[in-house]
């Protein structure tokens, strides 16, 4: 019977994905995206990756909407002389892109297939009783938490996680490439809207024990630094929203400090025990819980500084594009 | 009672199926985000369900982190409008 929710998440999912591609209307994408999102984690957890689920949720409906909205305020025309403009770029555009398009298309089509099917003959290939499970089991009590997902994380495949550190430092380091580092300014008139206050006083306590309760959990059950670092990057979201750009007045080099903290550390660690006469990110059974907390925590610290410079560089930037064309 | 909260899933699935009308159709840009919103609302509840049913203590945490972040989008929007009006003026 419960074969019935799984079809029709399975169904939602795939048109929703479908329909926020092919929806006419900016924002009518933007908004099916989200739902797209939302239904994506139902369907962790019916997968039963609840990590999983709650990354997605944390970066679906937090971070990624509020970036998407950013964007909307961008693309959405101010007047109908933008608008007309809008509208014959838009028809030059499709006029061109008929046939130049063409090869890229089939091309990403081909890719996008081919991709697929490797991932599906992997599948198809787990062996009964799920591939490495049995081993990340037995080897559990070496690892210094009890819970699968992260000793797997954190020890077997620390590497990859260092990567993936690396891959969100990597985009702010795009946003920067495109934006140029921004100069931030001293702080607006700090939250005069007196509702604006009362949810930042609310709600950042509330992100910061939860994102902590997420930190901590990550040793026995579903939660974690990447999960724990979106929460608290959300502080650093609403902070700019209510006027108070956390990179003004944090100096310059606290802010790269923070940002690479997590990296650095976590690499450091893996030379001093390959130093040791370990291998790369291999740590000791006897402390690797009290190390894999204290690399969790600098991770979550830095995931929330980057996606926190994120947002605010992009925000920023189009704050200042309508004084760059009234200059010209 | 295992039909009892499936009956109960699929009908909370079922709602987020007919609020896509109004994502669809929802002149501005407030009608979808507060559609999303409803959308948010309506998966903590159907992961609240299927903690009762599946007695995975730990869906609550996903419902949580549903819960303090759907705060973020509506002050994105409110402070995109702010601007916009600005802008306009």
């Amino acid at each position: 019977m419960s074969i019935l929710i799984d079809i029709l998440l399975a169904i939602l999912g795939v048109y929703l994905a479908m329909q926020s591609l092919l929806a006419s209307r900016l924002s009518q994408s933007v908004f099916l995206f989200f739902a797209f999102g939302l239904a994506l984690a139902l369907a962790w957890v019916r997968l039963g990756a609840v990590d999983v689920a709650i990354t997605e949720a944390a970066i679906a409906a937090g971070f990624l909407g509020v970036l998407f909205l950013d964007a909307l305020r961008d693309f959405s025309p101010r007047d109908t002389e933008e608008q007309q403009n809008l509208t014959t770029v838009q028809n030059s555009l499709s006029r061109k892109e008929s046939k130049s398009l063409l090869l890229p298309r089939l091309a990403l089509v081909l890719g996008l297939g081919l991709f697929l099917l490797i991932a599906l003959e992997a599948v198809w290939k787990i062996p009964e009783g799920g591939g490495l499970t049995a081993a990340a089991e037995t080897l559990l009590p070496e690892s210094g938490v009890e819970h699968p997902v992260t000793a797997v994380l954190l020890n077997f495949r620390a590497y990859d996680t260092w990567l993936e550190i690396g891959v969100i430092l990597l985009g702010l380091l795009a946003v920067f490439a495109v934006g140029g580092i921004q100069i931030y300014r001293k702080p607006i008139a700090a939250a005069d809207d007196p509702l604006m206050r009362q949810v930042i006083l609310f709600f950042t306590p509330v992100l910061f024990l939860f994102g902590a309760f997420l930190l901590y959990i990550g040793k026995s059950g579903p939660g974690g630094a990447f999960q724990a670092g979106v929460l608290w990057g959300a502080i650093g979201i609403l902070l700019h929203f209510g006027g108070i750009p956390v990179y003004s007045w944090v100096p310059r080099w606290l802010g790269h400090l923070l940002l690479t903290l997590g990296l650095v550390f976590f690499l450091l660690l893996g030379f001093l025990f390959m130093a040791a006469g370990d291998n790369l990110f291999e740590y000791p059974p006897a402390y690797a819980g009290l190390l894999i907390l204290i690399v969790e925590t600098l991770a979550a610290i830095s995931i929330a500084a980057a996606l926190t410079a994120i947002f605010a560089n992009l925000n920023q930037m189009k704050k200042e594009q309508p004084n760059d064309t009234a200059q010209k | 009672m295992d039909v009892f909260f499936i009956i109960v899933s699929v009908f909370l699935l079922l709602n987020i199926v007919l609020g896509l009308v109004r994502v669809w159709r929802g002149p501005t840009v407030a009608d979808r985000l507060l559609t999303t919103q409803l959308f948010g609302t309506t998966s903590i509840a159907i992961l609240l369900v299927m903690a009762g049913y599946l007695e995975e203590l730990t869906l609550l945490n996903v419902a949580i982190t549903f819960n303090v972040l759907a705060v973020l989008l509506v002050i994105g929007l409110v402070q995109v409008w702010k601007k916009k009006k600005g802008e306009t003026r």
